[in-house]
């Protein structure tokens, strides 16, 4: 019988230690010297697929309004760059280092967020202050929060792990800082951003071994915010109203619902190819951004969504794995973060486009056109991978646990 | 210790248990989506292509260009060219005020009018359509959001006035409307162009435009009998002849009399059918076809025509023509002269009204009407311009005691222009009864010909000797009748005055202010070339037809003569030399076969 390998039972989380130490301290890790190459395959898979046919769907729209057919793609490169460059910087890095910078993420996290509040320094778009400009580049707070809460989370369930059926020290600060992000983030407002962090936080103590009672309660709690929220504002109100009848309003509310699922039908089994698209001729809000699936299921079919969800699953089912062979809780909490984090994304912003669920303004990770989710989604993945590279312990397979 | 390990280690499972749950969630959750995405790309597909084809092609259906319509040389009386036309995309126009406020400056409309017609969710709407090409030039300047310019096919009419009523026109879709523009609109109506374009959801082409295009050929060519100048020459006439006399309308109807075609054919009043809502509808009214009218003396030349056909009278025949005044059932015939005793030929010449009804006494109702019908009168002509009325000829039982004298001097009796000059070309074409026509042949883009008329002879009323008899009668008529001023030097014209009172409709009598002067007369009397039928309604002053309707003869006969070049004649009185040489070709044959 093979005795799997596994961290020494004394493991110490060496905060303060050289950054990229672990290699020849004296942990007694022995690091992989590559990220996992599935994970990386697919990744970049992703990237180039979805800067293709971000670039299909955009063209049009940013010859018609910047006059440069270029435009949208040229931002998404330079963005892919950089979080490429964010997600093989972050993959060597020892993750465990990101426990000390817990303070520093959450509360740049929060300032950002703060600021972009503040009239004048935020730019509001159609209502929803959302980004800074710098220099011609947009960048979204709203992103960062959620990789924030992710590792935040990781580290808090990490340290904490024997103090999660403490109401006081188990579950308030996580709820704190996890609810003081997504109440910034509504008053942008961006309820898809919000929803997000909401299902990490719940989807991580539920992991971290929460109480079933709070998180009960919690789900409870949340159900009259939600509904003031909806109920609150109009807009939102009539968007899951069209989302149960689009054809009740097809020229109003559920006009884009509509014509995402003419895009999709449109494509067929193999889509009208690529480029051919006619959907994203102004048919379709949001080609390019929330709804690029929808213009990508009418170019390459049903073929072409079918492959795209098949590689995100790939990543999911990886990442899942990668925390379960995850040496230390921080690793397998931070890898199943990032795991959610996609996962939560990509099911949320499928679902809209297929109208299961209301719509939100999502992004499809790694696909949509978005500067500052493209390079938080590679940082996650990097993060991924940056657990992934500890010999990982080998664990019996999923099944055994509900079998055996 | 090893409860701590177990307590670790149950953790540790439940941590693991927990996991595995969340990505159960997950794959379920991505099955679904799988699902869903099936369901809708495969399942629900074909519903979908309905809708995308619906909202990305857009259907342009463009007439072909409208066929033309020109003279029997080919010149063009009715063109199609292309103008621009403004539309407006009100969808996209985010300040309706300013938008209509700078097109009213240009078009001349009214700029509360264009503003609700741009307050429309509408992606399209004609603002005017065939503007000027500097109104066109105005509104590009402007550049105005949401405002466009389409080239379209625009009907035009070169000649203006010229021949309107027989043209008719076309609507602003080139659709005919009126004359031969609709009678004819089948042919020159041009196949619809269909053209399948791409568009974007704003309503706009997409480049390549053009997904499928089906090109049908363009209308059909109308070819006239009408002769660009003698219409020319005959307008300019009436024109002049309006201007001198007064006159409240006035036709000038120009015939080959040995084939039917229409050579010429004015009204007065006209109107222009570049602008034919700009005219009084009665004006555009075809009257040569569709009003009859009370012919007068004019009518004699068919009841000559009758009596000597029967036998009843000849040229040397001694009537008495009175003292001027003959009781006919309670009224009293009047003569302008004492005429006494004359020949029949004498009574023709001054166009005694007294010998007239003598004549049609000897003819009898049945006789005169007879005759009557079989020139064509009381029916239509068949002439290929619509709107013709039939004329008003009751048969005898519908008469009156008076009405046989009535209609012998060209009262109670109903005829429109075209089917007096038909009747009386009969006479110049030796007996023979033709269908007038003005569409001569219909041609295709390529000008190859799809159609062509020819002469259809409807019936014969009377015989070439008649004809031949009478026609001698009509040239001393004009030579030394009522018709001096119809003369031509060098021509021997063969022609009837007549000077019809009009019925007042107030006082139930004949007006003694109000005339219709006409004269009908056709030349060479030997071997016809032209007949032409003058009308003046309503001349002020002496409205006698030889003082106004003849010398208006005279002067166009004289100028289509020259412009046909036909040659005069050398000496003075040949006719019945040369008309004993003229052999009636149906007659002669006939004689051979016996």
């Amino acid at each position: 019988m093979v005795k799997p390998r596994r961290a020494p039972e004394n493991l110490q989380l060496s905060f303060g230690g050289q950054w990229f130490s672990s290699y020849k301290n004296g942990h007694g890790w022995n690091w992989h010297h590559s990220p996992d190459r599935l994970i990386l395959a697919v990744v970049y898979a992703l990237v180039i697929m979805g800067l293709i046919l971000m670039f299909s769907a955009s063209g049009i729209l940013a010859e018609n309004w910047r006059e440069e057919s270029t435009y949208f793609l040229k931002r998404q490169v330079i963005a892919g760059i950089a979080g490429l460059v964010c997600l093989h910087g972050i993959a060597v890095w020892d993750y465990r280092q990101w426990h000390r910078l817990v303070p520093v993420v959450v509360g740049g996290v929060l300032v950002l967020l703060l600021l972009v509040l503040i009239p004048g320094v935020g730019h509001c778009v159609n209502g929803a202050c959302r980004w800074f400009r710098v220099g011609g580049i947009s960048v979204q707070p709203g992103e960062f929060a959620k990789l924030a809460v992710v590792i935040y989370l990781a580290s808090f369930l990490a340290r904490r792990q024997d103090r999660l059926t403490s109401f006081f020290s188990g579950l308030v600060p996580p709820l704190l800082v996890a609810g003081s992000m997504a109440g910034l983030v509504l008053l942008e407002p961006d309820m898809g951003t919000a929803v997000v962090l909401g299902l990490l936080v719940g989807g991580l103590l539920f992991l971290g071994g929460a109480p079933l009672v709070y998180l009960g309660a919690l789900v409870v709690a949340s159900v009259p915010v939600v509904l003031a929220l909806i109920l609150g504002v109009g807009y939102r109100l009539k968007r899951v109203l069209s989302f149960w009848d689009p054809w009740g309003d097809p020229m109003g509310a559920g006009y884009q619902l509509i014509q995402s699922y003419v895009a999709l039908g449109n494509g067929g089994l193999l889509g009208v190819g690529l480029g051919n698209g006619r959907q994203k001729l102004f048919f379709l809000p949001e080609a390019h951004a929330d709804f690029v699936l929808a213009s990508i299921g009418e170019e390459l079919g049903l073929l072409g969504t079918w492959l795209l969800l098949g590689l995100f699953l790939l990543l999911v089912v990886k990442g899942f794995q990668i925390a379960r062979e995850a040496l230390d809780p921080f690793g397998r909490y931070l890898a199943s973060g990032v795991t959610l984090l996609i996962g939560i994304q990509v099911l949320i912003n499928a679902g809209v486009v297929t109208g299961l669920l209301p719509t939100k303004g999502l992004t499809l990770p790694f696909v949509s056109y978005g500067g500052s989710s493209l390079v938080i989604n590679l940082t996650a993945i990097g993060m991924l991978l940056s657990v992934a590279r500890v010999p990982r312990q080998r664990k019996p397979p999923l099944w055994h646990y509900y079998m055996g | 210790m090893s409860r701590n390990l177990q307590t670790s280690r149950n953790i540790q499972d439940s941590g693991i248990r927990r996991q595995t749950l969340v990505s159960l969630c997950m794959l379920a959750g991505f099955v679904i989506i799988f699902g869903r995405l099936f369901y809708l790309q495969v399942l629900q597909a074909d519903k979908m292509r309905e809708q995308a084809a619906r909202q990305h092609y857009k259907i342009l259906t463009m007439d072909s260009p409208r066929g033309p319509i020109v003279d029997r040389h080919g010149k063009p009386l009715a063109l199609t060219v292309e103008r621009p036309s403004v539309y407006a995309s009100p969808s996209v126009i985010s300040n309706p005020r300013h938008v209509a406020q700078q097109l009213a400056d240009v078009l001349q409309l009214s700029s509360a009018s264009l503003m609700r017609r741009l307050q429309t969710t509408r992606s399209f709407v004609w603002i005017k359509r065939h503007i000027t090409p500097e109104q066109a030039a105005q509104i590009r300047a402007l550049a105005l959001e949401g405002v466009g310019l389409l080239m379209e096919p625009h009907r035009q009419y070169p000649q203006g006035l010229l021949l309107s009523h027989v043209l008719g026109f076309a609507g602003v879709d080139s659709q005919g409307l009126e004359g031969l523009e609709k009678q004819y609109d089948a042919y020159l109506r041009g196949q619809a162009k269909t053209a399948i374009l791409l568009k974007d959801a704003h309503g706009h082409a997409i480049r390549p435009m053009v997904v499928k295009q089906r090109v049908g050929p363009a209308g059909y060519t109308l070819q006239l009998t009408i002769d660009e100048m003698v219409q020319y020459i005959i307008e300019e006439a009436l024109e002049h002849a309006m201007d001198r006399t007064r006159a409240k309308g006035g036709v000038i109807i120009v015939m080959d009399p040995k084939s039917g075609e229409i050579l010429g054919w004015a009204l007065r009043p006209a109107f222009d059918p570049n602008r034919p809502l700009a005219a009084d509808p009665t004006w555009r009214r075809n009257r040569g076809v569709t009003d009859p009218y009370e012919p007068g003396s004019t009518l004699k030349v068919l009841v000559a025509a009758a009596a000597i056909e029967e036998g009843k009278v000849e040229p040397g025949t001694l009537m008495y023509a009175g003292d001027g005044q003959m009781p006919v059932s309670g009224t009293i015939i009047h003569d302008t002269h004492k005429a006494g005793w004359v020949t029949f030929a004498q009574a023709v010449e001054r166009s005694s009204n007294i010998a007239a009804v003598k004549t049609a006494l000897l003819l009898k109702e049945e006789g005169l009407y007879h005759y009557l019908k079989a020139f064509g009168l009381g029916e239509r002509t068949e002439i290929d311009v619509p709107g013709e009325s039939a004329g008003l000829l009751k048969p005898p039982r519908q008469w009156g005691s008076r009405t046989l004298a009535s209609v012998a001097i060209g009262q109670e009796i109903g005829v429109t222009p075209i089917q007096l000059i038909t009747a009386v070309a009969a006479v110049a074409n030796q007996g023979w009864l033709m269908r007038p026509y003005v569409v001569r042949a219909i041609l295709d883009a390529q000008g190859t010909m799809v159609w062509e008329q020819s002469p259809q002879v409807r019936q014969r009323p009377i015989s070439g000797k008649t004809a031949r008899i009478l026609t001698t009668l009509l040239v001393n008529a004009v030579e030394k009748g009522t018709g001096k001023l119809a003369a031509i030097p060098g021509y021997q014209v063969a022609g009837k005055t007549g000077t019809a009172q009009k019925f007042d409709l107030t006082t139930g009598r004949y007006s003694t202010t109000r005339h219709i002067s006409s004269f009908v007369g056709f030349v060479p009397a030997s071997d016809p070339r032209i007949i032409a039928l003058v009308i003046v309604d309503e001349p002020q002053g002496p409205a006698w037809g030889g003082r106004i309707a003849a010398p208006i003869f005279r002067e166009v006969a004289e100028r289509i003569l020259q412009y046909l070049k036909v040659p005069p004649h050398v000496h003075d009185a040949p006719l019945t030399v040369a008309m004993a040489h003229h052999e009636d070709p149906v007659q002669s044959s006939l004689s051979k076969e016996q």
